[in-house]
């Protein structure tokens, strides 16, 4: 038959079809390993095919690809004879003792005694190599399948919520239908091993195919399919890396990626540089809000300004955390998944029952919770239109939310008040349970503060477009309030922090344009696209490793072996 | 990413002999290369100018823009417009907007910048702000 273009499956997560997709023209690969998700795909493409999301168990989309969890990783069992199919992941068995690595989506939704949770990075730069390697691994290398029962209850327990990312669920036959007709002369097949695949019929048509297009074939299953088939050997690789990276940090990656992956040519870009061309812009101040940090960065044509760079450890998952710790000073835990088991007892009615695992992690345990709680954060936060305080959001009306448990807890000034520490971290001291963080809070400076802070770090000439274009990428909130948030809360600090929050508006304007004119025109935008925002960068990277003008610009192996990776900084800028 | 020898010598012209009130470029994508695709009159007004900046797809443009200063005395400078619109397709503002540097550098004679992403970015009231 023929192949045209790219083939593409639709899978769900709940299914056991493998389905199989074959790419055309090989090109280089962009990879943008964020604290809390890891994006990898084709340079070219207006998404990222592998999206490895770290935290939440949901694996994603439209695209069958894969997923890969992107900061968690290092994880302890005891038991040897654990069940590798339920893993779903690589495992890697460490000489040292009997420590067993575990990346993916699938093996962090299965509980394990002594299992632990690590991250590669904090702060938004990677700060434990061997995690992110193993998460690079992880990304391009073909993860051994197979179906067992077990998997399939876990998964089918973790039914992911697709309400945040307008993902309709589709049925299973739904689901073979679009296999079917977007691959033709292809079969969706079910329970195959890769080795088993290529073995039929359809197997070898597809290896005649790889051959042929000296394309990628990815097979994907939904238990884990979490595997980009690809050699990095052959492909380019594009690496969207944080603003606020170190010499030292860009030479290792370089030399991970030249020395232990052997790609062809590497180039790292900076965050905040994709995410301002991304929106078309070469000057513009990048805030971005991720799941670990917040990082704000000025770009001025195309460069970042690095002295004006700020960073705070105020992202996502500390919002998250604030949010259970205020739950349970109100008396409502969150129960993680793996410690109840609900039954029908009768047709509609479910009772819980509560298990006991007394050899689970706190980490583990935490990362559970946190899974849940970002859920609800999702669902009903949102960003105050006024900065936060108690007495104006006591009576607000309660918002419902039913736990996994069957539970439904009620939550109310948490909806608001959340989302307002990324403006105000002083607001941690309210929230009980939080002590340990006060301290870090009381050091970090909220959103508004951090941005004119980083503007007057820049020249002056610059700083009234900086002030005009501020790109904000906030991935967990409602953007578009949180963007009226943060310009409204600039301009006051702008005018001096103590104006009333309620007459904010045209007034304030009016006054700031008499007295700063580099104030008149801030503007603060966010892309309306969920799927832009949530990979500004990563579109970004793809398009410029796409570019014809750009393929001058890859830092080649040849370059490497000739200057060392210290050449990674007259390469990439 | 080349440019068109057309589009230095249009720019020069418009610097040393005020022969247009206006240019408007666009890149091809598939040639590779910055091109001309409009000229205007000097006779021709802002308002001219800002029709044909296609408002779903980004552009580089040209504008000279005459103005009285506050000692009373006819002044002109050069703006160079960066016009990306919100609503383009992300392919094409990366494009344009890592480009930009690269092209600017061949217009010798440019005064001032503008990044504009809507028109009110680069609307008369900006270029009064921005001449001074």
């Amino acid at each position: 038959g023929q192949f045209l273009g790219v083939y593409s499956c639709v899978t769900c997560i709940d299914t056991h079809i493998w389905c199989v997709c074959v790419t055309d023209e090989v090109s280089a690969i962009v990879l943008d390993l964020g604290s809390h998700t890891c994006k990898a795909g084709y340079a070219g493409e207006d998404a990222p095919k592998a999206v490895f999301p770290s935290v939440r168990t949901l694996t994603f989309l439209c695209y069958v690809y894969v997923k890969v969890v992107g900061s968690l990783d290092q994880m302890e069992v005891d038991e040897p004879d654990e069940p590798e199919k339920n893993s779903g992941a690589v495992l890697d068995t460490k000489s040292k003792g009997k420590r067993k690595l575990y990346v993916g989506s699938q093996a962090l939704g299965f509980r394990r005694d002594h299992m632990e949770v690590l991250s590669a990075m904090k702060d938004g730069v990677v700060v434990d190599w061997d995690i992110a390697e193993s998460i690079w691994d992880h990304a391009f290398r073909v993860l051994a399948v197979d179906t067992s029962v077990s998997s399939a209850s876990v998964l089918k327990k973790d039914r992911p919520r697709f309400r945040d990312l307008g993902i309709k669920r589709i049925t299973r036959s739904e689901q073979i239908q679009n296999a079917l007709t977007h691959c033709e002369n292809l079969t969706c097949l079910a329970n195959f091993t890769i080795e088993n695949l290529l073995k039929t019929k359809a197997g070898a048509f597809l290896e005649t195919l790889r051959r042929k297009l000296n394309g990628a074939v990815i097979l994907v299953k939904e238990a884990s399919w979490e595997c980009l088939l690809v050699d990095p050997k052959e492909h380019p690789m594009l690496l969207a890396e944080p603003s606020s990276n170190t010499q030292q940090q860009r030479e290792k990656a370089a030399e991970i990626m030249f020395e232990k992956y052997q790609v062809p040519a590497l180039f790292l870009a900076k965050n905040a540089v994709l995410t301002s061309f991304a929106s078309g812009r070469a000057t513009s101040l990048v805030v971005d809000s991720g799941g670990g940090s917040t990082t704000i960065a000025p770009v001025h044509d195309g460069y970042v300004l690095q002295k004006a760079v700020a960073t705070s450890p105020i992202g996502g998952e500390f919002l998250t955390d604030c949010l259970i710790k205020s739950l349970e000073s109100k008396g409502r835990t969150i129960k993680p998944r793996y410690s109840f088991k609900r039954k029908e007892i009768r047709p509609g009615e479910f009772q819980t029952v509560d298990l006991d695992f007394p050899d689970t992690t706190e980490s583990y345990k935490l990362y559970s919770q946190r899974v849940i709680a970002s859920d609800i954060k999702e669902c009903v936060c949102r960003a105050p239109d006024t900065p936060y305080d108690e007495s104006s959001y006591s009576n607000i009306p309660m918002t419902p939310y039913e736990l996994p448990d069957g539970q439904t807890i009620e939550i109310g000034a948490d909806r608001f008040k959340t989302p307002d520490v990324l403006f105000n971290p002083s607001l941690v001291q309210t929230i009980p349970g939080m002590e340990s963080y006060a301290e870090t809070a009381s050091s970090a400076r909220g959103l508004p503060q951090m941005v004119i802070e980083s503007i007057n770090k820049c020249d002056v000439d610059i700083r009234r477009e900086l002030f005009s274009s501020i790109l904000v990428r906030v991935l967990l909130l409602d953007l578009r309030l949180c963007s009226l948030l943060l310009r409204r809360t600039v301009l006051a600090k702008l005018a001096g922090g103590t104006a009333s929050m309620q007459q904010l508006k045209e007034r304030l304007e009016k006054d700031l344009l008499e007295e700063s004119p580099q104030a008149a025109r801030v503007k603060v935008l966010a892309s309306g696209n969920a799927t832009e925002r949530r990979f500004s960068v990563w579109i970004g990277g793809s398009i410029l490793a796409s570019l014809g003008s750009f393929q001058q610009m890859w830092f080649s192996k040849s370059e490497y072996e000739e200057h060392g990776a210290a050449y990674i900084q007259r390469k990439c800028p | 990413m080349a440019v068109h020898d057309d589009c230095k010598l249009k720019f020069l012209e418009l610097k040393a002999k005020r022969t247009y009130r206006f240019i408007v470029f666009k890149i091809e994508e598939k040639q590779k290369q910055v091109i001309v695709e409009k000229v205007g009159e000097p006779t021709e007004s802002y308002e001219d100018f800002t029709s044909n900046l296609p408002a779903d797809e980004c552009r580089y443009a040209v504008y000279d823009y005459d103005f009285v200063t506050a000692e009373n005395c006819q002044k002109s400078k050069i703006f160079f417009i960066a016009w990306s619109p919100d609503v383009a397709r992300v392919r094409s503002k990366m494009i344009y907007a890592s480009s930009k540097d690269r092209f600017k550098r061949e217009l010798d004679g440019i005064q001032v910048e503008l990044q504009a992403t809507d028109p009110t970015e680069m609307d008369l009231d900006v270029f009064r702000s921005r001449a001074n």
